[in-house]
């Protein structure tokens, strides 16, 4: 009976499988049409000149976002934003919101890999990964012909940013002050104030702002972060170090392409060793070791004494702390930075990728350049309709009717159009126009690692990381007991190899640049 | 008609006839199964041509069928690093064993205490609540221990230092942890389980009972020789079910209760977790199908020895 | 003596079952309570099981935006936990008694069909392919719960409880010259009613809870469950929780709510705990009826 059985549903298995086979190979040819083909043929009268696209006929174009829509953004998506869709590229948009666990990867993967048309954000990582598998369309062809205000209303360099093997795969947006990402240190002002100091300049007054707040407030946290790499490094080294993932760390003050393995080298063990430090003295709570997002909640109820800063998180970041402490300012500060320059990775916010089976690829590169076009349509898209979601006073700052968004600020920000709200300091707002002054473009802007050679090696690096690195690298263990074992997991999952690749691939790169 | 006249009638003379009288008389039982089948097969089966992708490098282009092939490049991954696999194997086992048997244990008590009860509502009342847990997501679970276990500020320190004891890190303790988990399994599962098993003791016919009775039984007499053998066939059924499973894992329940915690990392790395902060880590879904292939396929063999044993004990029992 | 002896052991049943149902309340009641505090108060200290700083603004801040949302979610998961367990019910008591059909010399053969799905999947992909664009369920009700019309595990729950019916109240039937359908509507479905209680339970709490179907397959908001607006919720908090954020924006996107959280979560317990109890046996009744009428 038992061997009946096996046989039979080996059968059935078998008549199952070789009936999809030919179901899915259908659904695989469908979808499979080689995108740039299809795009040309389809899309315009004369298939050799994809910049000569045909907009007579009215498409559909489907974006993707992240979060959920607001009802104010649905309205305008019902009215006042179809039209003028309509009426500047011909084309209906529909909007698709999932939530962020769909991000790069989940169902915005599925639905790429099932031959989907649509468009969405994605970043460096994510854009490499899909590339590789063949899921994103190439857009080189129709930039310069469909977004010429967006190219010029962003930097040249966040294009390249997008770009592999010379071909672009996403068109940036945004283009704000964004050098030294979590360089600075935000410190609540008010607080500061309070114990009377007036600013920061070093560790030595973090520590000192600590001890005093801490006297007078035993309750509250110092620092509501496990992860002071960038900030403490002006502290820890005298280079100019910038990391491009966890393990790999280049010198920005020189001129070379040399790789550090960044926990192998000797200024991990003093930022490990600083983190310790912190660790034992309170200014990080021990509860960080389990529960991060806790750290976060702190923060936003004003129990915390500092934070990571970035160019525009004082402004982005009081709304949530305002609730909590109506009086409280928040101000950024660089611990002993003295002349060394603020690294930038690049001005964009995000970029957006066409699916590789859309036909009309052209049409969204279109739609994105109204993004960024000018002032009128930036106001729409970001703040809504004037004088019924927003207000402008004579100095052009600008005051929100409704707590709706409509496409998200962080992704629209540009320099070039981007409003203040009235509640924000005149200073801040000149620390921040002068914000990128000395600041110089990273040496790996534009680089994208292929890890097709090392993917077993990267993943197992990922578990050591997670496992034995990370406790060590936020100080919650102490370097010297544990390194030693955790350099030697590295090694076994594969370290050296993953490193002499990444090198490789590197050296290749800024050869190749530098001609 | 026993099974063994069938199978006596199909092999001898008329055989035939015979058959298509069978298929005849079984066609209303193909009928009823035939819901059931065409959903398995378009919801189960069709979609297992997915199998495939795990020995292969799937790019758009080339589609399930048509990407190039990989041969064991996937499973390279999980075996090469063999201290990691082992222990995040063994902890899921021991997991699941220790999930199995308190959760059956448990279940198999609450069923019967609520089998003795007489107070209507009473047993009402408790039977819904005890579905409670089911609903709380293991997010705020994980946020309502942490209330409770937090070095500082956790509710449970702070009694035992008001009873003259000593806080106690739990958060730092792997072993220590492992309590926490099966308690807290239980806590989510085990009045699931009652369910079940109550609804089987409804079903004894109540003069089994009355028999006993007569003869003098005590009410624990009843428990340990009817009741409970009468539960049995229910256990094996949820325990070869549960077998399967045995080296799988639930990821969020980790992730809720433990928060991923690094130090914790030596009793909670199960499969899944191993997997989701390797290969999902770094986007190589890849390499997670060839370990959830790796999982199903131990599980099956695990079934097949259980059930088989299963058969042993009672023909009745077995799976299939 | 044997009287003492009944209540001590009846007592300490009562005992047992009360505290157990206590601890499972006690994670409820903390839950309601934090919905009704203020964020501060929460985030500053932790849970408590009187709500501190008494309000009803995260409620007001839920409705008053979303109401409608909120309703129109309750309303697609009643009718989908509805239909999605009525029918599930069919189908799988059905399945199951054809494997349990004494004499059927295919049945293990069924038994290994189903068995075998619970072990090997084909991944989200196919899954996603198929359901996409050969069965065209994106964007529709029948999409919510079609797929799941035969859940394994609960197939052979009722399998079970088809055999602890007597053999014998079958073979007479049989004598009597009834089929299987005749047995299966008119027989077992009435005697094994104890087994469609719970399996229309535990369906129900799947239909109920399932944010996987409308994950995948819905991006209409008019479609959206309430479950899958929770776990919208939760998988927006654990992203930005996680750091992963900052890959897109240095900005700090301020997390939804620890308040509104908990209030997502009594919203979506409170109805079906409270109304279960009383829904089932009607709920029940109606499928063992409609079932013999058809």
């Amino acid at each position: 009976m038992a061997r009946r059985i096996t046989w039979f549903s080996l059968l059935a298995l078998v008549l199952f499988l070789s009936a999809c086979s030919s179901n899915s190979n259908d659904g695989g040819s469908a979808g499979s049409g080689s995108p740039s083909g299809s795009s040309s043929s389809e899309a315009s009268p004369t298939p050799g000149d994809p910049t000569q696209a045909d907009f007579s006929e009215p498409v559909k174009l489907k974006l993707v976002f992240y979060t959920g829509q607001s009802k104010r953004m649905a309205e305008l998506a019902g009215n006042e934003l179809k039209d003028l869709v309509k009426k500047e590229i011909n084309a209906e948009l529909e909007f698709v919101y999932l939530p962020w666990s769909e991000y790069g990867g989940g169902k915005t993967d599925l639905m790429l890999s099932s031959g989907e048309e649509f468009a969405a954000y994605t970043d460096i990582n994510y854009l490499s990964k899909s590339v590789s598998k063949g899921l994103y369309a190439d857009l080189t062809p129709y930039v310069d012909a469909y977004a010429p205000d967006l190219k010029s209303n962003v930097a040249a360099a966040s294009f390249d940013a997008f770009k592999l093997n010379g071909k672009q795969y996403a068109i940036p947006v945004g283009n704000r002050a964004s050098s030294a990402a979590f360089y600075s240190v935000m410190v609540r002002q008010d607080l500061l104030e309070e114990v009377g100091m007036t600013s920061i300049g070093s560790l030595a007054d973090l520590e000192q702002y600590y001890d005093k707040v801490h006297a007078k407030y035993p309750d509250m946290i110092g620092f509501a972060s496990a992860d002071a790499t960038y900030m403490l490094m002006y502290e820890y080294t005298d280079k100019n170090l910038n990391w491009i993932n966890n393990f790999i760390a280049v010198n920005e003050a020189d001129q070379d392409d040399k790789l550090i393995s960044w926990y192998e080298s000797p200024e991990f063990k003093k930022y490990a060793d600083l983190m310790n430090g912190w660790y034992k003295k309170g200014i990080i709570p021990k509860y960080a070791v389990t529960n991060q997002p806790q750290l976060m909640s702190d923060w936003n109820a004003g129990k915390a004494m500092f934070f990571t800063g970035t160019a525009t998180r004082p402004i982005e970041g009081i709304a949530g702390i305002t609730k909590a402490v109506p009086t409280a300012k928040l101000q950024n500060y660089f611990l002993s930075k003295n002349d060394r320059p603020k690294i930038s990775r690049g001005t964009y916010n995000t970029a957006y990728f066409v699916s590789a089976n859309a036909k009309h690829p052209e049409r969204y590169v279109a739609f994105f350049n109204l993004l960024q076009k000018n002032q009128e349509l930036y106001d729409f898209f970001t703040y809504g309709i004037k004088d019924k979601d927003y207000t402008l006073d004579e100095n052009g700052r600008v005051t929100k009717l409704t707590s709706d968004l409509f496409f998200d600020d962080w992704m629209m920000m540009n320099d070039k159009f981007m409003r203040f709200e009235k509640s924000v300091p005149d200073d801040f707002i000149e620390q921040y126009k002068h914000w990128d002054d000395d600041a110089i473009l990273s040496k790996t802007a534009g680089f994208n690692f292929d890890n097709t050679a090392v993917k077993n090696e990267e993943s197992k690096l990922n578990g050591v990381f997670t496992e034995l690195v990370a406790p060590i690298a936020s100080g919650f263990v102490d370097y010297d007991t544990h390194f030693p074992k955790t350099l030697q997991k590295l090694k076994e999952a594969g370290l050296d190899k993953y490193i002499a690749e990444y090198q490789k691939q590197f050296s290749a790169w800024y050869a190749s640049k530098a001609e | 008609m026993s099974e063994e006249a069938y199978r006596l009638s199909g092999t001898k003379g008329r055989a035939k006839s015979k058959w298509l009288r069978t298929l005849r008389n079984d066609s209303s039982l193909y009928l009823l199964a035939l819901p059931g089948v065409i959903a398995l097969i378009l919801f189960a089966y069709l979609p297992m041509s997915g199998l495939i992708l795990v020995f292969k490098n799937y790019n758009y282009n080339g589609g399930i069928f048509g990407s190039p092939w990989a041969g064991f490049d996937n499973f390279d991954f999980f075996f090469s690093s063999m201290d990691s696999a082992l222990r995040a194997t063994r902890n899921t086992v021991m997991l699941n064993v220790l999930y199995m048997l308190t959760g059956t244990f448990f279940s198999v008590a609450l069923a019967i205490a609520l089998n003795e009860l007489r107070s209507k509502g009473f047993i009402k009342v408790t039977q819904s609540v005890m579905f409670f847990p089911y609903f709380i997501s293991w997010i705020v679970i994980g946020a309502i221990l942490f209330s409770l276990l937090d070095f500082e500020k956790g509710i449970v320190n702070k009694l035992l230092e008001a009873i003259g004891l000593q806080a106690v890190d739990w958060y730092a303790h792997p072993w220590l942890f492992v309590v926490i988990l099966v308690l807290a399994n239980i806590w989510k599962s085990a009045g699931h389980g009652a369910i079940i098993y109550y609804a089987v003791l409804q079903g004894i016919d109540t003069s089994y009972y009355e028999a006993a009775r007569i003869d003098g039984a005590s009410r624990w007499q009843l428990i340990t020789r009817i009741t409970l053998p009468m539960l049995i066939p229910s256990i094996i059924l949820l325990t070869l079910l549960g077998i399967g499973g045995m080296l799988k894992g639930d990821l969020s329940m980790i992730m809720g209760v433990t928060f991923l915690n690094p130090l914790l990392l030596p009793t909670t790395d199960i499969i899944d977790v191993f997997v989701y902060r390797t290969a999902i880590r770094s986007g190589e879904f890849g390499f997670a199908s060839a370990i959830t292939l790796y999982q199903s396929v131990f599980g099956f063999l695990l079934v097949l020895i259980a059930n088989k044993l299963a058969g042993w004990y009672d023909r009745d029992s077995k799976l299939f | 003596m044997a009287i003492r002896e009944n209540k001590t052991l009846l007592i300490i049943f009562y005992v047992f079952i009360g505290l157990f149902a206590l601890v499972c309340l006690v994670p409820f009641v903390l839950a309601v309570s934090g919905s009704l505090s203020t964020e501060t108060e929460i985030a500053a200290n932790g849970y408590s099981f009187l709500p501190q700083g008494f309000t009803f603004d995260t409620y007001k801040f839920m409705f008053g935006s979303k109401s409608e949302e909120i309703v129109r979610g309750y309303l697609n998961s009643v009718m989908i936990t509805a239909m999605g367990t009525a029918s599930a019910v069919i189908v799988t008591s059905a399945y199951a008694y054809v494997i349990t059909a004494k004499g059927f010399r295919h049945r293990n053969v069924f038994a290994f069909f189903a068995y075998f799905t619970m072990l090997f999947s084909g991944g989200t992909l196919p899954w996603y392919i198929l359901a996409t664009k050969y069965y065209h369920l994106d964007n529709t009700l029948a999409g919510l719960f079609v797929p799941y019309l035969l859940n394994v595990f609960l197939m052979y729950l009722q399998a079970n409880y088809f055999k602890s019916i007597p053999h014998e109240v079958v073979e007479s039937a049989q004598i009597d010259g009834a089929g299987h359908y005749l047995i299966f509507f008119r027989i077992m479905l009435p005697l094994g009613q104890v087994g469609l209680v719970t399996i229309s339970l535990f369906y129900a709490l799947q239909f109920w809870n399932d944010f996987f179907l409308p994950l995948m397959l819905v991006t209409d908001e008019k479609l959206f469950t309430i479950q899958y607006m929770m776990y919208y919720m939760m998988a927006n908090i654990q992203f930005l929780a996680s750091g992963a954020a900052s890959r897109i924006s240095g900005a700090i996107i301020a997390p939804p709510l620890e308040t509104a959280k908990l209030a997502m979560t009594c919203l979506t317990v409170l109805p079906i705990a409270i109304l279960y109890p009383f829904l089932q046996r009607y709920f029940v009744r109606g499928i063992i009826v409609g079932s013999v009428k058809g």
